[in-house]
């Protein structure tokens, strides 16, 4: 041992210590570092090779520490990236994004928000409150971040970060928009102060930031999907339904041949045609067409058809019927929805029809002998207005002629240069196919609608209902399109 | 989150298990310091570390537990972890308290291999 003590042996160390690149430091802590070194010397006896010796074998071990520690910093930067590619639960991303940060910086505390515009959507805090949600949407640090070693406060926001003494906040962001904020607070020593956070502490707080923003991008896109697909299930099952409303098969009655075809626009559609036999060789027929698309569309054709299979068998006439179903709408369809609707009543033997026409489209009656007449509505759609009447009118079906009735899919589809098929061209057509058997015609025109639009997208479901007296006609008594 | 350190002691002749729940920062790499200290002057030499409900440390609480399994190796100790968390699995592995202390999945299975050694 040196006789006069370790203070003897630092002019020695400092030299060996400069000579293989090792920072001695002040003289007051390398004095400290060989006392402490020398009081662990066996049996007391220490020299300076000694005490060098053992100062390079702690050097040494913080530096293969500190190694360590950076090559954890990667292998957590690489685990959290694979986390977010298998891991689609937000919640536990946040969670271990966030103990993470702490865990890495040596921070005491930490939290982190996301959120959507100025809605807190996810808050998560370790080691004390830190940062309210609300707080954290109206902190402003940049897109770099912004450390605080010197007090609570971010000096760009004035927001105040409780319970620490120094902090470091990043922005969570996409490349176009602020998705959240990722913070920690006190960075620990062993000896149990506090001390200021590093530029690196800061480039490692915002790759996990960066992290965090991959996962909520992948996080919502993942949800979307999940929500698409929940509404992909339930048009099915609306769709399900709504073919299920629709007749399976068209009836058939003595002296008329019938069609009848619906095309859709999406899974779901707001049209809707049914057939009703009646006493006194009569049967009913009603094509509609309620307002709106997709799933409220079919939830209201639910609702009319309901209507008219609980009225029809009381309704004395045409008339009452349409007033019973426009009661019926306007008590069950809060959101004054509404619906044009043509209903007609034939008498088979006599080709005698009685129809109302709520607002439909004109429907279409193609004589035998070439002549095309209209048949207008006779009233306003049902549904809306409280005060609305319906009259009835009256035509008679000579063999040979063909009644269409049909929705505003059919006329109003549009060709590229949005030009609408028109009734011009429905009367045409009519005059054209006159000698087609009834279901060929009925098919044809919808190809023939198809060719018009050529491949423009339509919008709006497709209805006809094409009702013909026999005679003229030979072939079977009904066809189903 | 609960994050202050609390550590549980059970011990069972020569081996004792301490259970933490909470972060293993300083304070609580402290915290398990003393109770292991504490253990080592009443005559443990095997010690269960069980950390199935902490979730996090840092490396200060990892220098520490380093200095705890020297200080079981001066004196001819053991020590074993069990039940980690997968990322404090691999914390201890990159940071080599694997090289001196065994990792197991169950307390009863770090218990039979410090058995093994005495």
């Amino acid at each position: 041992m040196s006789p006069d003590g370790p203070a003897s042996l630092v002019p020695r160390i400092r030299e060996i210590l400069t000579a293989i690149g090792e920072d001695p430091g002040d003289e007051d802590s390398l004095l400290a570092r060989v006392e402490e070194a020398a009081a662990a010397a066996p049996d007391g006896r220490s020299s300076a090779a000694w005490v060098a010796a053992r100062l390079l074998g702690r050097s040494l071990k913080e530096t293969r520490f500190e190694l360590k520690e950076r090559v954890l910093e990667l292998e957590s930067l690489y685990d959290l990236g694979l986390s977010i590619g298998g891991q689609l639960d937000l919640d536990r991303l946040a969670d271990e994004i966030l103990l993470r940060s702490i865990s890495l910086t040596n921070s005491r505390s930490g939290a982190l928000h996301l959120f959507d515009g100025d809605r807190p959507i996810l808050s998560r805090a370790f080691g004390g409150a830190l940062l309210s949600p609300e707080d954290a949407v109206r902190l402003d640090v940049g897109t770099e971040g912004a450390i605080n070693n010197e007090a609570g406060t971010l000096p760009t926001s004035g927001v105040w970060l409780s319970e620490c003494e120094k902090c470091l906040v990043v922005p969570i962001q996409s490349e176009t928009r602020r998705l959240g904020v990722l913070a920690v607070a006190d960075k620990e020593t062993r000896d149990g102060t506090i001390r200021d956070f590093f530029p690196s502490d800061a480039r490692l707080l915002t790759l996990f930031a960066t992290q965090a923003a991959t996962a909520i991008e992948t996080a919502r896109l993942h949800r979307e999907a999940l929500e698409k697909e929940r509404m992909e299930r339930e048009l099915e099952v609306a769709a399900a339904i709504q073919r299920e409303i629709l007749p399976r098969e068209v009836p058939t009655f003595p002296g008329l041949t019938i069609a009848a075809e619906n095309r859709s626009t999406r899974q779901v559609g707001g049209d809707y045609f049914d057939f009703f036999p009646l006493a006194g060789d009569r049967f009913a027929f009603v094509v509609a067409d309620v307002s709106g698309k997709g799933v409220p569309a079919a939830l209201l054709v639910s609702t009319l058809a309901s209507a008219i299979h609980l009225q029809i068998e009381d309704a004395r006439t045409p008339v009452e019927l349409v007033e019973r179903v426009h009661r019926h709408l306007r008590r069950f369809s809060r959101t004054r929805k509404f619906a044009t609707l043509f209903l007609g009543v034939v008498h088979t033997p006599t080709g005698e029809l009685q129809y109302v026409s709520a607002g439909h489209n004109p429907a279409l009656l193609a004589r035998a002998d070439g002549a095309i007449e209209w048949l207008p509505a006779t009233g306003r759609p049902v549904g809306i207005f409280a005060d609305s009447t319906w009259t009835e009118e009256r035509a008679v079906l000579r063999p040979g002629d063909r009644l269409c009735v049909y929705t505003d899919g059919i006329t109003e589809a549009q060709n590229p240069v949005q030009e609408e098929f028109g009734t011009e061209r429905l009367a045409a057509y009519f005059s054209r196919v006159a000698g087609l058997p009834v279901r060929e015609a009925a098919s044809t025109l919808f190809g023939e609608v198809l060719l018009f639009a050529d491949a423009a997208p339509q919008y709006d479901d497709q209805t006809l209902l094409l009702l013909a007296r026999d005679d003229a006609e030979p072939g079977p008594a009904s066809e189903s399109a | 989150m609960n994050e202050s350190c609390r550590v549980e002691t059970v011990r069972d002749g020569d081996l004792a298990v301490v259970r933490t729940e909470g972060y293993i920062n300083r304070e609580g790499g402290e915290e398990i310091e003393r109770c292991v200290q504490l253990l080592l002057e009443g005559g443990v030499s095997r010690i269960v570390l069980n950390l199935e409900k902490t979730k996090i440390v840092n490396s200060i609480g990892i220098s520490i537990l380093i200095e705890v399994l020297e200080k079981m190796m001066e004196r001819k100790g053991a020590l074993a972890f069990c039940r980690l968390t997968p990322t404090i699995d691999k914390t201890f592995r990159i940071m080599g308290l694997a090289q001196y202390a065994g990792i197991h999945s169950t307390e009863e299975e770090a218990r039979s291999a410090l058995s093994a050694t005495a």
